[in-house]
């Protein structure tokens, strides 16, 4: 319980090491029941290890966690019996049907007669398969395969929903139905654990979690998150861009440069007072700046200035 | 836990069903492999071993020599060769595996009362044909010399039968029980009923969990609160089924087609190989355990089915193998599954006489069984 809130993850100074690699640094995350926790951070970055400690899939190496309120070293299965994931992965059987491998799975979790066939029914309603129920796995189409997917992780209607990346490669109208699932679901009570490295993702979430290189180096509301970026932001439109990109980092007090789209993204502790000079300098070098206006970050810059300097994932050995 | 084990096992059944293919190989490889095994172990008894005769001496008794070896049925006579050289080429090339050569002078050296003499040139790298020869040999030359002494008696006034009790007083008196043809086919064929079953049972079942770890449902599964025992138990099941059509169509093969008695004691029989086939089956379940791919587990399973082949006694006695390494045989169930199902089909041993290794088969399946399951780890490693 944190502020009266009961939490269904809880994680103190979480590690885990491969060999010479640590995948995942000393987490410290607490998830209230019912929210919807979003984990952001580049490929590699820890958030699948970290799923895959919190599902019982694999044991830490250091430091502790606990999920329904159940330790993850010692009471795995009773967490599995409580939770649902879908991995990152496709990870159903491709000869079975939709329903089959709905009804397999809700059989795995002890549900047996008419409890199960309703089940099945409800959640083939939920995620839309209905008219698919008869199709192989394997003839599903990438969208539809994420929608089974999560349909086999919600079945046995768990408390907790861990999802690894449940819309990569889904186009804009597939990623809206997976997340109108989630709210649905989220509406219930349920607490869902999602990664992502979709920043537009994130915004959906009500908390989030910035993993890199295996550490978890900011987390809370996307608002806060923004908020407490620390720098500020400038859009510069200027020709030619990569020109004026490579004199911009020139000028002091200048913290980072990034391009997007046809503009440049300027961050600094004080972007107003830095635009005069800035200006000054692409002027200097012959570029033809069009507007430097303040502009509100977004996740992305967030993301970008805390990845700036964090260290490497501890090495050893 | 019974219900997640049958929900396991039907699932296992809908996708074997569902994949036509590998289930018609399933299906008549078992048929194919025991013919295969079967045909090439019934002329696995040795006969008609390619033979010349040089005969040198071109005499009446020469010729009698020349003509009783063709009376043998271990020895095909391909005809008469002019010179040794001949011989010895025929020999060198492989057409022949033996030359029995009669020298010049045999019939004068016989009648002046001299010690007369028979060659053979064999191939010794075919160890087996060799001694069947010389076999031979010892038999024409025995009967040769018994005629000849009985009629010398005879000329000084014995009477033919007193003469051949005086040159051989002793004799033989065989009576073989059971396997009365001394069908080699016979002795083999519950040898090839056991390595048709434990190719089959072992390499399905060595793949099964390992394809669902390379597949990734293996990551889904271990998510869920399914117990080891209920997986392993609930892949077993279905398989056992299939396997057990295999076993009646295995031994339909052997009775009708290789007149191996099979009708006679059929439960006993049937008992065993269902015993032999689930020791199988948990084999393979181990390996499936223990591998981390399917090429892996498949590398482990042929490691571990040459031994079973060369060592349990499934082609030859058991007694044939070194002492040094005959423990080793004891760890493989066909080595018992073998030796009871000869006792069975050709001595026509009741439940008193085998009892012993059905208990060790039980004991072999139970033992790989709990050894899959506790070696199954839920967690990634």
């Amino acid at each position: 319980m944190v502020d009266g809130v009961s939490l269904a993850i809880e994680t103190t100074n979480l590690t885990r090491r491969f060999g010479a690699l640590t995948a995942v640094v000393g987490l410290n995350l607490a998830v209230p029941a019912g929210s919807i926790f979003g984990f952001l951070g580049p490929n590699g970055a820890g958030k699948t290890t970290t799923i895959r400690m919190l599902c019982g899939l694999l044991l830490p190496s250091e430091g502790r966690a606990t999920v329904a309120g159940f330790d993850v070293g010692t009471d795995a299965e009773r967490i599995k019996q409580r939770v649902g994931y879908m991995p990152q992965r496709f990870s159903l059987y491709g000869d079975l049907t939709v329903e089959e491998n709905l009804d397999f799975f809700a059989g795995v979790y002890r549900l047996g007669g008419r409890e199960r066939r309703e089940r099945v029914a409800r959640t083939l309603g939920r995620v839309d398969l209905m008219a698919r129920r008869r199709d192989l796995a394997d003839h599903l189409s990438g969208g539809l395969k994420q929608r089974l997917a999560l349909g086999c992780a919600l079945v046995h209607a768990p408390q907790i929903l861990f999802l690894d990346e449940p819309t990569a490669g889904a186009d804009p109208p597939s990623r809206q139905r997976i997340w109108d699932i989630l709210y649905e679901t989220s509406a219930e009570g349920k607490t869902i654990l999602v990664t992502t490295h979709y920043i537009e993702e994130a915004e959906r979430c009500q908390t989030i979690g910035f993993m890199h290189r295996g550490r978890l180096i900011a987390t809370g509301s996307p608002e806060a998150c923004r908020a407490g970026m620390g720098e500020e932001l400038l859009e510069v439109e200027a020709t030619p861009q990569m020109g004026a990109a490579e004199a911009a980092r020139t000028v002091p007090g200048v913290s980072g440069v990034t391009i997007y789209g046809h503009t440049l993204r300027i961050f600094a502790k004080r972007a107003a007072a830095l635009a005069p000079a800035l200006s000054e300098t692409l002027a200097a070098r012959g570029i033809t700046v069009r507007g430097i206006r303040p502009v509100a970050p977004t996740l992305e810059d967030v993301f970008m200035t805390l990845t700036r300097d964090v260290p490497e994932a501890e090495r050893t050995g | 836990m019974l219900q997640v084990i049958g929900h396991v096992a039907v699932k296992e059944i809908r996708q074997i069903l569902r994949d036509r293919r590998s289930l018609a190989l399933v299906l008549v490889m078992p048929i194919i492999l025991t013919f295969l095994f079967g045909k090439a172990m019934e002329t696995g008894e040795l006969k008609q071993i390619p033979s010349v005769i040089l005969n040198l001496d071109r005499s009446p008794e020469s010729n009698v020599i020349a003509t009783a070896f063709s009376t043998f049925d271990e020895v095909w006579i391909q005809g008469e060769v002019p010179s040794r050289e001949e011989a010895q080429e025929m020999l060198a090339q492989g057409k022949i595996k033996a030359a029995i050569i009669i020298p010049r002078g045999f019939m004068k050296r016989i009648e002046a009362g001299e010690e007369a003499q028979i060659e053979l040139l064999l191939d010794g790298t075919d160890n087996n044909s060799a001694p069947i020869v010389e076999g031979v040999a010892q038999q024409v030359i025995r009967r040769y010399n018994a005629e000849k002494a009985v009629r010398g008696l005879w000329a000084r006034g014995l009477r033919p039968d007193r003469g051949q009790k005086l040159i051989q007083p002793v004799f033989v008196q065989t009576e073989i029980r059971y396997n009365p043809g001394l069908r080699y086919l016979g002795y083999v064929m519950p040898g090839v009923i056991g390595l048709t079953l434990t190719l089959l049972t072992v390499m399905l079942m060595a793949v099964s969990l390992t394809r669902e770890r390379e597949r990734g449902t293996l990551d889904q599964l271990m998510v869920t609160p399914i117990r080891r025992s209920e997986l392993i138990l609930g892949k077993l099941l279905p398989y056992f089924g299939l396997s057990l059509l295999n076993v009646l169509t295995i031994l339909f093969v052997a009775d009708r087609w290789f007149n191996v008695p099979v009708s006679e004691r059929l439960t006993l029989l049937l008992v065993f190989c269902a015993l032999f086939v689930l020791t199988s089956l948990a084999t393979g379940l181990l390996i499936s355990a223990v591998s981390r791919s399917q090429f892996q587990a498949i590398q482990i399973a042929v490691f571990y089915i040459l031994p079973v082949f060369m060592l349990s006694g499934a082609y030859a006695p058991i007694e044939a193998i070194p002492e040094t390494i005959r423990p080793i045989s004891n760890l493989f169930p066909l080595m018992y599954f073998c030796r009871a199902v000869r006792a069975v089909t050709l001595r026509g041993a009741g439940f008193d006489l085998v009892w012993k290794d059905l208990v060790i088969l039980t004991g072999f399946f139970l033992l790989f069984l709990y050894w899959a399951v506790v070696s199954f780890r839920k967690r990634l490693a």
